[in-house]
């Protein structure tokens, strides 16, 4: 290898000292050659550099003649292609390297921002293991689990609430959608992805369920906003079951929404609406006005 | 600020007077015995517009009422009411129906028999309801077979089946070895083309199946 | 269907009927609601021939929100069956004419329409053969199906418009059935209970 890069190196050297010939001729005489003798002196400093040439020159045959034939063809991959193709324009890799370099460096300086992002939002909905030191048990997974697994948990929290009939079905491959009546009060549609609760939608009882369409009554799209809030607070990616059940804990409070007045104001009624906040922890009821 | 809400009797009589009530039934009668019911399906297949479904079943449950006024002089005309509902569908409507005089029995130029009829869908308390209000219930029979339909024609061919009083749904016993095979169209009045239509239908399921106009009045009396 | 709470308004001698329905919805308006449209609830009613045994009366109603059926309630000795129906109804009860005949007048309560996000308000006035007989108002809350469920926010509501006319007890018709599903039905044989009320006093009623 040594002798390759001495002989690179000795070429590099002669076409410097042969760029250097061509520049003088191109620049001609100049001014710091002086008004007398010039042209001696021109002529010299050309000399000169073609002597410098001349040693070059034999440095580069030196070199070469130390090089040994390679003992077998070199292993090039892909890149041995590139010498079948000759024109530069046709290959057009330059401006494809370049691309790629910047896309490179974008991502590294997205992935930097993002990381120092997520590790500061505590509404972070995907399991981050920030000390890598200590990898005791492999990571659990709040979207990957088992349908079984999923089905477990949603009728152990079926058969806590007596009042709360869930049923689960499966419309969309493997992840479930819960159909959950709360008495005669209201319907929610809750869709999972894993034990990881993505959407809900909640209606008045007779009324269509689907996933889109929201309901007829102002009551149920409140608590359908409301009910978005609380899958955001409760959520977390280490205990996606507590999460699910918390959610359906806070749901099931819903069950006295016509009944119980506000905790705080004492009324049923605040802008013709009942009660349409459960507080996380107690679950107190509170209009959307006096829940602060 | 908006327009004042017409009551529900100015809109039955402007349905009325636009005539646009299905009021008239037009039938023709036939009967076909058991062994060859399956020949008579087949062409009826053939023949109708539900090809690609097949024939559509039904299981109904049918009560014949009647109420008399007395005071309608010597040989007072009993108003015939009849409610249908579905054994199979159980939340389905029930019907309530009434059956007029038919006319065109005797009449050689008209091809079919036609009655009044009109056709209620009611909540499931009308047995109770009619009961209540004074109507006598005659007789009751359960209906199993196929629908066909052909344009506004309705092609229906019937098994029907006694029901005894205590007699569960399950085990009930067939009336006699054949079907009923009915042709009828539901229209407002004085559509009359129709029965041109039924009557050429009706050719067409020949020899199959012979139907015709069935005078009632020309049968024995039945029951007490 | 919500649960719908049918309210008297009582008259006082110096308020005409109409002006009664301009205070209501000035007060109605001022809550926020909206007017749509108009409404109208009717009865008329069958008597049987004597001929036919003990009397038996049919009321057969209408109710603008349910524009395709018709509401029957037979009364025969002590008891009353309600009969949903479809709109031809009408037609069969033409057909009854001998037997069961139109006796009594007609009955209406119509009047302005309201919605308040999920509550609707009519406030009618009710007339027998056009005398104007007195105001009856009507709330509907949609969202919820079980009265008992929803009775003290219904009475609050209807207190925050009407004052202590309300009574604290829900409506006598609804009492048995305070746990069931709210039917069409149960406006309807609410607004027979008043409209007998209607009948049997002579004049406007008045309350002091």
């Amino acid at each position: 290898m040594e002798p390759l890069h001495t002989a690179l190196g000795a070429i590099k050297v002669l076409r410097c000292s042969v760029g250097q010939v061509f520049s003088c001729l191109a620049n001609g005489v100049r001014a710091d050659h002086g008004e007398e003798g010039r042209d001696a002196k021109f002529l010299s400093e050309l000399d000169e550099l073609l002597s410098s040439v001349t040693q070059h020159l034999r440095d580069v045959e030196q070199a070469v003649n130390s090089l040994s034939q390679p003992p077998g063809p070199f292993t090039l991959g892909n890149t041995s292609f590139l010498s079948q193709e000759c024109t530069q324009e046709r290959q057009a890799l330059y401006s494809q390297l370049v691309l790629s370099y910047k896309w490179t460096d974008k991502i590294h300086e997205f992935s930097n921002l993002s990381v120092a992002l997520l590790s500061q939002n505590s509404l972070k909905r995907s399991y981050t293991n920030s000390s890598t030191a200590k990898r005791r048990r492999a990571p659990t997974s709040s979207h990957n689990v088992p349908p079984q697994n999923v089905d477990t948990v949603i009728s152990s929290i079926d058969r806590q609430f007596p009042d709360m009939n869930i049923s689960v079905s499966r419309p969309f491959g493997a992840n479930a959608v819960l159909q959950v009546t709360l008495s005669r009060v209201l319907q929610a549609v809750v869709a999972l992805k894993g034990l990881m609760i993505e959407w809900v939608v909640v209606k008045g009882y007779g009324e269509t369920l689907d996933l889109w369409s929201e309901s007829r009554h102002k009551v149920f799209r409140k608590i359908t906003e409301n009910s978005h809030a609380a899958m955001l607070h409760f959520s977390s990616p280490t205990m996606p079951e507590l999460a699910v059940r918390s959610f359906m804990t806070w749901l099931h409070s819903f069950n006295t929404l016509f009944s119980d007045p506000c905790k705080r104001c004492g009324n049923h009624l605040h802008s013709a609406l009942p009660p349409t906040w459960r507080d996380f922890r107690s679950l107190e009821p509170f209009h959307e006005e006096c829940k602060h | 600020m908006s327009q004042p809400v017409s009551t529900a009797v100015d809109n039955l009589s402007a349905a009325l007077k636009s005539n646009i009530i299905p009021n008239q039934e037009y039938l023709l009668q036939g009967s076909v015995v058991d062994t060859a019911v399956e020949v008579l399906l087949h062409r009826l297949r053939g023949l109708c517009d539900n090809v690609d479904s097949g024939p559509e079943t039904f299981n109904d449950h049918e009560m014949c009422f009647s109420i008399v006024n007395v005071e309608g002089g010597a040989s007072p005309q009993p108003l015939l009411l009849r409610v249908r509902r579905a054994l199979d569908y159980p939340d389905m409507p029930w019907q309530l129906r009434y059956i007029g005089q038919q006319e065109g029995t005797g009449d050689k130029s008209r091809p079919t028999i036609v009655r009044n009829s009109i056709d209620i869908g009611t909540s499931s308390t009308v047995v109770d309801f009619l009961t209540e209000m004074g109507c006598r219930m005659d007789f009751e029979y359960i209906a199993r077979g196929y629908m066909f339909r052909k344009g506004r024609m309705k092609i229906t061919v019937t098994k029907i089946f006694k029901m005894g009083p205590g007699k569960s749904l399950d085990s009930v016993e067939p009336i006699s070895q054949s079907y009923l095979v009915e042709l009828s169209v539901l229209a407002p009045t004085g559509q009359d083309a129709i029965a041109e239509d039924m009557r050429i239908f009706a050719e067409q399921l020949r020899p199959l199946v012979v139907l015709e106009k069935v005078d009632y009045k020309r049968l024995p009396p039945m029951g007490p | 269907m919500g649960v719908t709470i049918l309210q008297q308004f009582p008259m006082l001698e110096n308020r005409t009927g109409p002006q009664t329905i301009d205070f209501l919805t000035k007060r109605v308006v001022a809550l926020g609601a909206i007017q749509c449209g108009q409404f109208l609830v009717d009865c008329d009613t069958y008597m049987s021939t004597p001929s036919l045994g003990p009397q038996r009366t049919v009321h057969v109603m209408h109710n603008s929100e349910q524009p395709a059926s018709v509401f029957s309630l037979l009364e025969s000795s002590g008891k009353t069956i309600p009969l949903v129906a479809d709109g031809l109804f009408d037609l069969l009860m033409l057909k009854m004419t001998p037997i069961y005949t139109k006796k009594q007048t007609k009955v209406e309560s119509k009047g302005p329409r309201f919605e308040l996000a999920d509550f609707c308000i009519k406030l009618g006035s009710v007339t027998i053969s056009q005398n104007f007989k007195g105001v009856l108002v009507e709330v509907e809350y949609r969202p919820c199906v079980v009265p008992a469920t929803c009775w003290d926010l219904l009475r609050e509501f209807l207190q925050g418009f009407l004052g202590s006319c309300v009574p604290s007890m829900p409506p006598q018709y609804l009492q048995p059935r305070m746990n069931e599903i709210y039917q069409p039905m149960d406006t309807i044989q609410q607004y027979l209970e008043h409209f007998s009320m209607y009948r049997k006093a002579s004049g406007v009623l008045q309350f002091n």
